[in-house]
């Protein structure tokens, strides 16, 4: 046979419109706090206390843990990977920092490559801002507004009244 | 190779807007997707399609290898330009994968299919070739099959881009109901490959000096583009594109083969070639009735027919500044007073399925209607 054996859509059609509410990125009322102390004093302790422990449980079981420090250095950058023992030996984790919180919104912060403060959202993951340093002790400081010029592509297209595809 | 009449579903336009999200079966109230009628091969003419369009695709890499050894001269004759030309070379040294590209094949099932033309870097009726005429089949003739394997083909090519976890961002013209649906169809296979999109539109892109982001600010490192190189490589963040500060599909070097003028440096490396038609740079090389084509043109525009160096036959449009190609005119064989061009699909460079496209006269365009087909 010559034809595909099945043609199953998952974001077209009928079946779906189940994956349009992934790949969101943090909302713009995302704080990011190191400790519940500095939340507490914004958002009030039982808030802070409770999203710092769903964050943190969240970090423990989903952050990737690797057998070899340079495979999670690889990924998460040069010194932003911690030694974790187990049972069943060492493993190596990313570095979670603190934990961005939204209206409806929480998630741990994790330092990524080139200093950068990550959240993880729908299975990918964003940038929040930078750490100002190595280590634990980094100063968190909110991504900066560079100003971002757009509408350099697609002037060709809105010159010709024709598909860009052939 | 025959033209079938067949009846088409009850209710199909429902159908396929609703359980297949395909929305531009009709096109400016004139009909696109056609099941009035459907194509037939033989299993030996498929084969013989396959074989062609594999060759072809080999012959397309041979080429590119040999424009970049080349260098300047070789990429002076294809107009691409010399800001453009180092980004050329390095995604080819590099083996940068491409994902797709659709083959135009002159076919009537008595000889050797003739490649009229290859779009290599923007191909749609996509869509239509890898799902409506698929659905269409089983419905139709179940049981039945079809050269067109183009679903499956997909979802694995995607899984050898070596993407992980970097986000593949899907771009088009907005507003535009063909190229957006192709590209959403696109993003489905590659969802289903396991790959982490996005969408945004091409004038969406933004640019910080560094990278480019997308509406959220957040960069974008990956992005499948259904825009032209050709366009990209003069407009104002074309530069950026070029360093490589993202990686782009199809990758740089498609555009050896993206555009007209390729047809007559594939003669040149292999002239005579059954499934190749003659073509040439320059006017009055090739002997007998030829059609000049803009080297840049789209959906049939500006192209002349011209016999004993008179114009025969032409059609308007806004292409033509950066030159022509010449190639022999090859007729397109009539079905019942319809022309049938063959888009024959390459996948991660392997042959994958076709769709077949006819109008009512010999110039395709992109009001032409698409018939499915099957095979015996």
């Amino acid at each position: 046979m010559k034809k595909s054996r099945t043609v199953r859509l998952v974001l077209l059609g009928s079946a779906g419109l189940m994956i349009a509410a992934c790949d969101e990125a943090p909302p713009p009322d995302g704080r990011f706090f190191s400790t519940v102390a500095e939340c507490a004093a914004v958002k009030g302790e039982a808030e802070c206390e409770k999203a710092f422990a769903e964050s943190k449980a969240t970090f423990e079981a989903e952050a990737p843990k690797f057998d070899r420090k340079e495979q999670c250095e690889a990924e998460f950058g040069a010194g932003n990977c911690e030694t974790r023992e187990s049972g069943a030996g060492s493993f190596f984790m990313p570095m979670m920092m603190g934990y961005m919180l939204g209206n409806a919104f929480r998630q741990p912060v994790y330092r990524g490559p080139d200093n950068r403060a990550m959240v993880r959202s729908g299975g990918t993951s964003y940038s929040v801002g930078q750490f100002a340093g190595a280590g634990r002790a980094a100063a968190y400081q909110p991504a900066q507004a560079t100003p971002v010029q757009r509408g350099g592509f697609g002037g060709t297209a809105s010159s010709r009244p024709v598909s860009a595809g052939g | 190779m025959r033209r079938l009449a067949t009846t088409p579903r009850p209710d199909w336009r429902e159908h396929v807007e609703r359980d297949l999200g395909f929305a531009f079966h009709t096109i400016n109230d004139a009909p696109y997707w056609d099941e009035t009628a459907c194509y037939v091969f033989t299993a030996a003419q498929v084969d013989e399609l396959e074989a062609a369009t594999g060759e072809l695709e080999q012959m397309a890499l041979e080429l590119v290898d040999r424009v970049v050894r080349s260098g300047d001269e070789a990429y002076e004759r294809l107009r691409i330009p010399p800001s453009a030309r180092g980004a050329v070379e390095h995604s080819w040294t590099a083996g940068e994968k491409n994902l797709y590209g659709r083959f135009d094949l002159r076919y009537d099932g008595l000889g050797p299919p003739k490649m009229l033309e290859y779009n290599a870097d923007t191909p749609t009726a996509l869509f239509e070739a890898a799902v409506v005429q698929w659905d269409w089949l089983e419905a139709t003739f179940p049981g039945r099959d079809q050269f067109n394997s183009l679903h499956e083909k997909l979802i694995e090519a995607w899984k050898n881009f070596g993407l992980g976890r970097t986000r593949v961002y899907f771009s088009a013209v907005k507003d535009h109901a063909e190229d957006t649906g192709t590209v959403d169809y696109l993003r489905d296979t590659a969802i289903q490959a396991g790959l982490h999109t996005a969408v945004i539109a091409i004038d969406d892109i933004g640019w910080d000096g560094m990278r480019f982001l997308d509406l959220e600010d957040q960069p974008i490192e990956a992005l499948f583009k259904l825009y032209p190189w050709e366009w990209l490589v003069f407009e104002e963040f074309g530069q950026y594109l070029l360093s490589g500060v993202a990686k782009v599909i199809e990758p740089a070097w498609k555009m050896v083969l993206s555009n007209k003028a390729a047809l007559a440096l594939l003669w040149e490396m292999a002239p005579g070639h059954p499934n190749l038609l003659a073509a040439a740079l320059e006017p009055g090389v090739i002997e007998g009735t030829v059609v000049r084509k803009p080297i840049f043109g789209r959906e049939g525009a500006n192209l002349q027919v011209i016999e004993g160096g008179r114009v025969i036959a032409e059609t308007g449009g806004d292409y033509g500044a950066e030159g022509f190609v010449y190639q022999a005119h090859a007729p397109l064989p009539a079905f019942d007073g319809n022309y049938p061009v063959i888009g024959s699909w390459v996948v991660a460079s392997q042959p994958a399925g076709i769709g077949i496209r006819e109008d009512s006269t010999a110039i395709t365009r992109d009001t032409s209607r698409f018939l499915p087909h099957v095979f015996e």
